[in-house]
This record gives C-alpha cells, structure tokens and sequence, in this order.
C-alpha cells in the first residue's frame, strides 16, 4: 500500500515535468522553425584586462546567443594585430585570451576594442596601466601583511572592549548588543552595495548580477541559520555555551564579510590603485575595529577565556589575508560578488541570532529604548567609519 | 534540500566561471607584428594590417587602374557616344575586412562602382536599373540638365533611368545616390569616380584611382574603418608597385562620411595637385593634401629613388584604422641594365 503512494506520488511530481520538456522540445527541437523569427545579434563581454611586459592581454567572453569569430584588436580605436587563444571562433559562453603585443605605458588609460565578424565593436577601459602582479614570495608576504592589518589586528583591538562590556549592568549591556546589531547590519548592506557595484562594471548582463547577489545572499543566509541553529541547539548539551555559539557565528559572519573586503584591497593594488588602496586600508583597519566589539559583545556575560577570544578573532580576521591573496593574483568578478553575498547572507544570519538572544536575555521585548537606540548608534557609527574608505 | 541546492549552485558556478574547455594546444608558432614585437601563439592571428590570407571578394588591385570607357558608338554629327549600364543593389553582404561582413550597397556589384570615363563633349548615356529593395538613383558631378541630376526623379525597386548628358567640365567628378538619408546610401556604398578626359589628351602617365572612403560596420554614425579603394590596409600588405621617373598621375576622390575632413600625404616625393582636375596649372606642389566631403584632386608626381613609400591619411587615427598603403618604386632602367 505504501509502495504505491510513493510511485503515484514520484509520477504525480515527474508528471509535469515531461510535459514541460515536451512543450519546450516543440519550441526548439531539431526539425522545428517555430522560434526562427527576428534579429540574433552577437555580444561578447571584455572581462579582464591585464598588462604584461609587450603585451595587453584581454579575457573575452561571448554572451550572446549565436556563435561569434573575433577579427579585430584594437588599442584606443587603433587596429592591432593580435594573437587570439585557443582560436578565434567562440561557441556560446566560450572565453579566449587576446594577446596585443603592445608597449604600453605605466599608469596611462587605456581602452581595448574587439570587433566581431559582423563589425560590431565592443569595448573595455582601463584607467591606469600597470604591469599584472606575479606570484612571488615578496609580494606574497606584503600582500598577507595588508590582510593581516586590515582584518586581524583591528578585530583584536576591538576583542579588547571585552572587559568593558562585561562590567555593564543588564540594560547598557542590551544597549551594546543592539548596537552590534546596528554594527552588523550596515556591514551586510556595505557588502551588498559593493557587490553590485562590482557586477554593475565588471560583470557581464548575463550573469544577471543582481539576482545573483539576491540569490546567494538568500542561501547563504538559509543554510547559515540551519547551521547555527543546530550549533546553538547542540550548546544545550554540551560544554558550548549559547553566548560563544553566537559570538563564533558572528565571527564566521565576519570572517566571509573580511574576506570580501580583502578582495577589494587586492584587487586594487592589482591595479595599481595606490592612492584608493591605501584608503581602503586605512578605512578598513578603523572600521574593523567595530567588527571585534561585535565578536565580544555577546560572550560577555561568560567567563573571560582569553584564548577563545583569539580564536574567534583569527576565524573573523583570517579571511581578510586570503582575500588580499585572491584579490591580488587573480580577481575575478563573478567570485567577488559570490562571496560578498555570502557574506552579507551570512551577517544577515547573525543579526537575527543575535536579535533571538536580546529578546530573551529581555523577556521577549524588543522595544526597550536602549535596545533602538543601540541599534540606531551601531548603523551611525558605521556610516561615518565608511566615510573613511 | 539545502544540500542539492548547494550541488546545484556550485555545479552551475563552475560552468559560468570556468572558461569553456577547447582543443588540445598545438605547436606554438611565432607571431611578429610589423612593429617588431614578436609573441609566441599556439592561437589564431587577426592581423588585417601585416594580412596574408586569400583575397576578398573586391579586389583593390584590379579596380586600381580599371576604366569604364563604356560602350563607345558615332552618333551622326560625330558625337561619341558612351553607353553604360549600372545596376544598383542594395542586398549584399561582402567581406570588407579579413573575416568582418558588411551589409554593402553597390553600383555594378562593387564598392566603389566602376570609374566611368569619358572625353569631353561625349555623350554619356547611363542605363540605370536599380534592382535593390529601397529607392536609388545617380547623381553626376559636372554640367548636365536638371532634370539628369538624379536627385529629384527617385528610382523605385525595379525600376529604371537613363541619364544622358554632355561629358563636360573636363577634371575629376564623382557620381554617388543621392536618395534620403544620402549619409546612409553613401555610408553603405553608393559612390564612385567619374573623370572627363581633356580632348587632347593628358601627359602619358601610370593612372591609379584611389576613392577614399570608410566603413561604419556597427551603425553608431563613427567609422570604424577607413580605406583607399574600401579594404583597409589593403595596399598596405599589397603594395602598389610603380616605376621610378615614370610620371605618376592619381585621381583621388574623398568620399568619407561622418568624418568632415580627410587627407592625403605621400612620402619620399612631393606632388602637383589639382583641385577637381579641370585647371591645367598646379594649385600647389606639397605631400599632403587635405579635402572634405565630395572634394577630389588630380596629383602628379614621380620618384627618383626605387623603394617601399608609404602613403596614408596624415589623421593618424584613419590611417590606424586602414587608411594606409604603399608605392614599391622599382627602378625600371637598372633592371633594363641588369637583364643586358
């Protein structure tokens, strides 16, 4: 008897789905000119630029719906001969290397044409020359040392409010997580801005940038809640108490939001953004700072156990090192936005653990004025720390 | 559930990002560009300056020294008469550039349309069939009636013309469509030379035709080539070979839209030039030329030394684009020597 309701209810989901893929066979099988009408044209994307020695180097995608050839290189709407790997014909999706045997000049703009075989040109910009980084042990070392102060050392000073908070009566305390929550809050949205901002220039449309990052953000924060919620339940039974479950949610919250923020420091000392980079360091150290408060706020009212501390500070703080790694040797757009969603999916996720532990270390009330005010001051202290980067 | 949704993110993130896996690399070969940069490529090379491939469907080589005498009869008070037949099409696709296809609209199935050339005081009848798909007609350059002026009296799809009129003032003209929006119907093709010969004759001379045009390929009112004769770089890879102290007698007609002024300069020699080709004194002995739209001037000029002379658009940018070839000057009378 069972077995019968599982196959009506297997054929019941299998169903519409056969019908389905016979409607879409009639519309685009072989043998029918059903959807033969209008104009295709061709598009391809320019996503990556690099200057080597001799030579602009473009990565090139064809993200339109027919197959394309490549015919002409240009640099600055002046006709190059160039080399074009593996050929010059690109299938759908297809990506090929354009290698411009160019003398190029540091820090100058540049802007790199290809034209397909129907004579559309399409273009990218450079602003400022500058030769592609390479793996070395040196640039490896700066590199990790950029990440390590942007991410490790600020968490750690913030890990230092950690007595402060502790000596706080019940009501400042609520006051300071809500004002972790404000924290965390205007991180996730920082991520989200970045991310479309990267999609918005460097991604191609198909990649549907925005729903993409609607879309990982979403999951991330789903399987994230899954995740802690469990971790939290299992804190009932074991030595983890509730307070360093949600502290080391948050610093893995963190820990994707810094590795995102890595990225775009790496990036931009790819590219020879010196002066924005050095912005973007200086912005990042002071506003990280806040990011370890965040970490502390809700272990304070457990015992203080130093090493436990650091650690949660090296799960936030470590990320930032491998993103300035990734950023710096091979940025790629599409992974950006991947991970700064993740990450705000993942912030979003202990906003609303930490929300959760307000309400009942205040039986179950959210609108205490400490708590919005908290909140309110965490948003604002944030704002005016990004107008540093 | 969050497991396969999970597989299926990831699976479908490796497809996007990961490029598209192609054919196994082959043997490098060594590509060196003609400003001596060299790269070794196991990939395609598209180099339509240094291009060695098959020619392309128009041939700038022929169309060089190609003259249309017409078909040449007495009428009876001993008036020559000149009979052409051009048909205008506006539906083919040809190969401007080594692998770039352009919707071209022709006279005679070229562009530009053949060098119509008369002596002065023929009679030069046109037998105009447009068997394109939109309204055309001819314009002439030079004296004729109003009604012959094929501007006004718009040639329909299907339909015919004869324009006849006097080969008169002798010089260098043009002839294009002059059906609205001009700029679309020149930009697309519609053009070429038209020289009234003086009746006694010009110097003997090597004659060459050199149209200057460009080619918008993706419509944004910008050309993104530019050319003697239509294919860029062409006598760039095939140079034009002449003789040294042969004179050499140019008819440049500049054709280029979108763009309000073009140039000529030549290298290694300087030319006598004239302005439309109907003076017989020299406006001026130099190497560059300058000329807007519909402008055309007959250049004479020789070379002493044998050797490869560039000659291109002074405006780099056009000349980048295409607008580049060379003269290779050989020294006729060493080889004349060398053979005895």
């Amino acid at each position: 008897m069972a077995e019968i309701s599982n196959y009506k209810i297997v054929l019941s989901a299998i169903g519409p789905l056969m019908l389905l893929a016979i409607v879409i066979a009639f519309l685009m099988g072989p043998g029918t000119s059903f959807l033969e009408f209008g104009l295709v044209l061709p598009d391809i994307h320019i996503e990556q630029i690099d200057f080597v020695d001799g030579e602009i180097q473009a990565i090139v995608r064809n993200t339109g719906p027919i197959d394309v050839n490549i015919t002409v290189a240009d640099v600055n709407d002046r006709i190059q001969p160039a080399a074009i790997e593996p050929d010059n014909h690109l299938t759908k999706f297809e990506t090929a290397l354009v290698r411009i045997p160019y003398d190029w000049n540091e820090g100058q703009p540049y802007s790199i044409g290809l034209t397909t075989d129907d004579g559309t040109r399409f273009e990218k910009s450079v602003d400022a020359a500058s030769l592609k980084l390479e793996v070395n042990a040196e640039l490896i070392g700066y590199l990790g040392l950029i990440g390590f102060l942007i991410g490790i050392v600020p968490i750690m000073i913030g890990l230092l409010w950690f007595s402060f908070i502790q000596k706080l009566g019940s009501n400042k305390y609520r006051f300071f997580l809500a004002f972790t929550v404000g924290l965390l809050l205007f991180l996730a949205f920082d991520a989200i801005e970045e991310a479309s901002e990267i999609s918005q220039n460097h991604l191609s449309e198909i990649f549907n940038g925005q729903l993409l990052i609607v879309t990982v953000t979403i999951l991330s924060f789903l399987i994230l809640f899954a995740i802690g919620n469990s971790l939290i339940r299992k804190s009932q039974f074991s030595k983890i108490s509730k307070p360093l479950a949600i502290s080391l949610m948050i610093a893995v919250g963190i820990g994707f939001h810094n590795f995102g923020e890595g990225l775009a420091v790496g990036a931009a000392i790819a590219l020879g953004q010196v002066a924005l980079s050095t912005f973007l360091i200086v912005g990042f150290a002071i506003h990280n700072t806040t990011e370890g408060f965040a970490i502390a706020a809700p272990m304070a009212r457990t015992k203080a156990m130093i090493l436990r501390l650091i650690c949660l500070g090296l799960i936030a703080g470590t990320p930032a090192i491998f993103g300035t790694w990734v950023g710096g040797f091979s940025f790629s757009p599409f992974s950006t936005v991947v991970f700064l969603s993740i990450g705000a999916g993942a912030i979003f996720q202990v906003v609303v653990s930490i929300i959760q532990y307000i309400r009942e270390e205040s039986e179950n009330t959210l609108s205490n004025t400490s708590i919005i005010l908290g909140i309110g001051l965490g948003l604002v202290v944030m704002y005016l720390t990004s107008i540093f980067i | 559930m969050f497991m396969i949704l999970v597989i299926v993110v990831s699976i479908s993130t490796l497809y996007f990002v990961i490029p598209a896996v192609s054919d196994a690399a082959e043997e490098p070969k060594t590509f060196l560009t003609h400003t001596g940069l060299a790269i070794q490529t196991t990939g395609d090379i598209i180099d339509p300056i240094g291009y060695t491939g098959e020619l392309l469907e128009f041939d700038p080589e022929s169309y060089l020294r190609d003259f249309d005498y017409g078909t040449v009869s007495e009428l009876e008070d001993g008036t020559i008469l000149r009979e052409f037949t051009i048909t205008a099409r506006d539906d083919q696709v040809m190969e401007v550039s080594p692998g770039v296809f352009y919707n071209v609209w022709t006279f005679n199935g070229t562009v530009p349309g053949p060098t119509i050339r008369a002596t002065e005081g023929d009679l030069v009848r046109v037998h105009f069939s447009n068997e394109g798909s939109k309204s055309h007609t001819m314009h002439f350059h030079g004296i004729h009636k109003a009604e012959m002026d094929g501007v006004f009296e718009n040639v329909g799809p299907g339909g015919k013309f004869i324009y006849e009129f006097f080969a008169e003032p002798v010089g260098l003209h043009l002839y294009h469509c002059h059906v609205h929006p001009v700029e679309e119907h020149i930009a697309h093709g519609l053009y070429g030379a038209y020289i009234v010969d003086p009746k006694e004759g010009r110097a003997q001379a090597d004659e060459l035709v050199f149209v200057l045009n460009g080619l918008d390929t993706d419509f944004d009112g910008e050309n993104n080539f530019y050319g003697a004769n239509t294919v860029p770089f062409y006598y760039q890879h095939h140079p034009v070979e002449i003789s040294t102290n042969e004179l050499i007698r140019a008819y440049v007609v500049n054709i280029l839209e979108f763009d309000p002024v073009n140039n000529f300069h030549l290298h290694g020699t300087l030319f006598h030039h004239y302005p439309a080709g109907t003076d017989t004194v020299p406006a001026g002995f130099n190497d560059m030329l300058t000329m807007s739209q519909g402008e055309r001037e007959i250049l004479e000029f020789e070379y002493k030394y044998p050797g490869l002379y560039m000659f291109h658009a002074h405006n780099t940018e056009f000349s980048e684009k295409g607008w580049v070839g060379s003269f290779l000057a050989k020294d006729t009378n060493k080889n004349i020597s060398d053979e005895i």
